[in-house]
């Protein structure tokens, strides 16, 4: 096979799902072999979640009353009018404008990419920084399988390393049982899910230092979110449903 | 003519506003662009295609009204330096929404990209826009697109890891 040269916009196009196979398919590949590759990626839709934050729809200002109304005053005088004015000298959308992104690659990229983070020891977060893995190398601490096995979620447990807290459990399609958590400390939060077979494996874990100004970015990108789609968790169990699950698998 | 697209437009003005305030940066002129161009679009409902996307159709409009406004202010000899108004972040009477953008590094990041770069990060990365989108609507090559986009959020990545 000819070298890819792997150009930003190459990686880009990849991170946002544009890229056609099977110029995606060796770009995976890419990714797969060489983690400056998959940190570039990361690095991309880290850019494009951290402007969709900044752009979120809660950030939005309302619209002035004046500009409302001006524009409403448009639309009924167009309105009343009747007779659209044909021609114009605005040039339609092609037909290409209805290429749609396909939402569903878009998650399980992100997931996928999550995923070989964990593997590399990077951190999806407000900054992709290697090296500083407080939390993530606690994810398979006997301290935090314990919890995994007992702790209802919801409730907060107070750990050497800071406080863990169960935030929902699933069962998936294969019968193995999954939960996801929160593991904080002064200086890093983490969220991560494990999953049991005969113990409990970390599957996925974002990680972020926490800031000062306690901004969280998130919005439509939730890799979180993203992931447990991706694996088909479903309805999180509640109450019972889950004290039964958690009961069985510590059998 | 097209049923609801006045009802389309009205719900379509947040994001309108949005958009003209990273071309402009100026409340009050992004607010006049909107208008002008919802204008605009009302008077030439009969171009756009039902089953296209509006607001791509009226990110375009938009722009294009942006644009023409440039072109009479310079004719008219009277251009204002639009650099000097960075009015996105603080403009009075936006107070508690907009102090919360200045939490954001991401913002002033993005606030201080040429203006070729801003728009088209806008377009991808919050309006979730294709690539081709984005390039029907800046009238420029694709490859522009994401020769552009690519500098955006390279520079994006290094100010907010430098913060």
């Amino acid at each position: 096979m000819s070298q890819l040269h792997l150009t930003d916009e190459i990686l880009m196009a990849f991170a946002d799902g544009e890229l056609e196979e099977p110029t995606a398919a060796a770009v995976a590949k890419a990714m797969a072999e060489d983690p400056t590759v998959a940190k570039r990626i990361m690095d991309f839709q880290q850019s494009r979640r951290l402007t969709r934050s900044a752009f979120s729809m809660a950030l939005m200002p309302d619209v002035p009353p004046e500009l409302q109304a001006a524009v409403l005053a448009q639309v009924a005088s167009y309105e009343a009018d009747g007779d659209s004015k044909a021609g114009s000298d605005i040039k339609p959308p092609q037909d290409a404008w209805i290429r749609r992104k396909r939402p569903f690659m878009q998650m399980a990229l992100a997931a996928s990419l999550a995923a070989i983070a964990l593997a590399l020891g990077y951190f999806v977060g407000w900054q992709a920084e290697p090296g500083t893995g407080g939390l993530i190398a606690q994810l398979e601490s006997p301290l935090v399988h314990h919890e995994l096995n007992s702790s209802a979620s919801g409730k907060d447990v107070e750990l050497p390393f800071g406080r863990m807290r169960v935030i929902s459990t699933y069962r998936l399609a294969n019968g193995s049982l999954c939960r996801e958590f929160q593991l904080r400390s002064s200086t890093e939060a983490a969220e991560a899910v494990a999953c049991r077979n005969s113990h409990w494996n970390a599957t996925f874990a974002l990680a972020s230092p926490i800031s000062d100004a306690g901004y969280t970015p998130s919005g439509g990108g939730d890799p979180m979110a993203a992931y447990l789609q991706s694996i088909g968790a479903g309805q999180p169990l509640v109450d019972e449903a889950e004290a039964k699950a958690l009961a069985e698998a510590g059998r | 003519m097209p049923a609801g697209i006045g009802q389309e437009l009205v719900a379509l003005l947040p994001r309108l506003r949005r958009f003209a305030l990273v071309l402009c940066r100026s409340q009050p002129l992004a607010d006049d662009l909107v208008q002008g161009a919802c204008e605009r679009a009302l008077a030439n409902a009969g171009s756009w295609t039902p089953g296209t996307k509006f607001d791509a159709w009226m990110f375009r409009i938009l722009r294009n009204y942006w644009i023409d406004h440039l072109r009479r202010m310079r004719t008219e000899g009277m251009m204002e330096d639009i650099s000097m108004q960075t009015q996105l972040v603080g403009d009075a009477g936006e107070g508690p929404i907009l102090s919360r953008l200045v939490l954001s590094e991401v913002q002033r990041a993005i606030d201080s990209l040429p203006q070729e770069q801003r728009e088209v990060l806008v377009l991808v990365c919050a309006e979730d826009l294709s690539y081709r989108e984005a390039a029907e609507i800046l009238d420029v090559p694709i490859g522009t697109v994401m020769s552009r986009l690519a500098r955006a959020r390279r520079r994006l990545m290094e100010m907010t890891a430098a913060a």
